[in-house]
């Protein structure tokens, strides 16, 4: 019986997961996690603008799980969020359940987004705020841009499982050599 | 009249002539946040030649971007119409995030003056 709790304790250490919540997400959830997460931050020894990149890019993040998963409760997304070191910097992992409908579309957008350079992300970045929100977007949306821009390289993928489809997205932070 | 800030919104001030946003900024709710600063700034500006708005942000997130971005579109075009319209933009040391969205906004405004100031 203790297994599990041990299991759990150990995989997080073991993959140097220092913050994760799963469940679900809604504003004031995230108000709360925020500043856990901005104290943990803080505790580390990164330099400010590391730890802010690592910020935005987890508000981004939870914020999108608030606004668009799959799974829906009154004002909140279900979903997880998790902040690990890795040897080289940090990853930020986002896991929600998604519409099969929005598969499409986000996978175009954040397609679009790796092939840009700093500067075409910049452009990007730029033309979406002057523009207005895209079909389907409560907010800006700039997050994904914004994550492209804060992350040293980002990731995502679709994973059916037990009858759902899951939204994998995740960014790196590259901590530079001193 | 001063709107203080939380732990998730800067403090906004707004005295005769002049408007201060000061700390971070990703609110729960952008509507609530930006509704009330967007109706201030229209009354202050609508009433005066001269309007002076001092701004510095530490972080702020895209759904915030986007109100900044309007925010300075119609303090731009206030100053299209012949309003003294100023924008100081401050930054922390170091802070090349801030510096650059500093830098950014300002290549899209034309008419209104808008500087930015590096914080010792």
């Amino acid at each position: 019986m203790n297994t599990k709790s041990i299991q759990l304790h150990e995989l997080m250490l073991s993959r140097g997961t220092f913050f994760c919540y799963a469940g679900p997400l809604s504003e004031e959830v995230l108000t709360s996690i925020s500043g856990v997460v901005k104290d943990q931050l803080t505790d580390s020894d990164s330099d400010l603008l590391i730890k802010k990149k690592v910020f935005s890019i987890f508000i981004e993040q939870a914020q999108n799980i608030i606004r668009y998963s799959g799974a829906r409760l009154e004002k909140s997304g279900v979903g997880s969020v998790s902040i690990s070191h890795t040897d080289t910097g940090f990853v930020l992992e986002a896991v929600n359940e998604i519409n099969p409908t929005d598969q499409v579309r986000v996978a175009q957008m954040l397609d679009e987004l790796q092939s840009m350079d700093e500067s075409e992300l910049k452009r990007a970045y730029r033309e979406r705020m002057k523009s207005g929100p895209p079909e389907g977007s409560v907010g800006a949306g700039l997050g994904f841009i914004e994550v492209a821009r804060r992350s040293s390289s980002f990731d995502y993928a679709f994973e059916e499982r037990g009858g759902v489809l899951l939204f994998l997205y995740r960014g790196w932070v590259e901590v530079p050599k001193a | 009249m001063i709107i203080p800030a939380t732990s998730r919104t800067p403090e906004v001030a707004f005295s005769e002539q002049q408007c201060s946003i000061k700390g971070e900024c990703y609110p729960e709710d952008i509507s609530e946040f930006s509704i009330p600063i967007m109706e201030n700034i229209k009354l202050g500006v609508g009433e005066a030649d001269a309007y002076k708005v001092e701004i510095e942000l530490y972080y702020f997130n895209s759904s915030s971007a986007k109100f900044f971005f309007d925010f300075f579109d119609f303090l731009d075009e206030s100053a299209a119409g012949n309003k003294e319209i100023s924008v100081i933009w401050r930054y922390r040391e170091d802070d090349d995030t801030m510096q650059d969205a500093g830098e950014e906004f300002q290549e899209d405004l034309g008419n209104l003056i808008f500087k930015l100031e590096q914080l010792d």
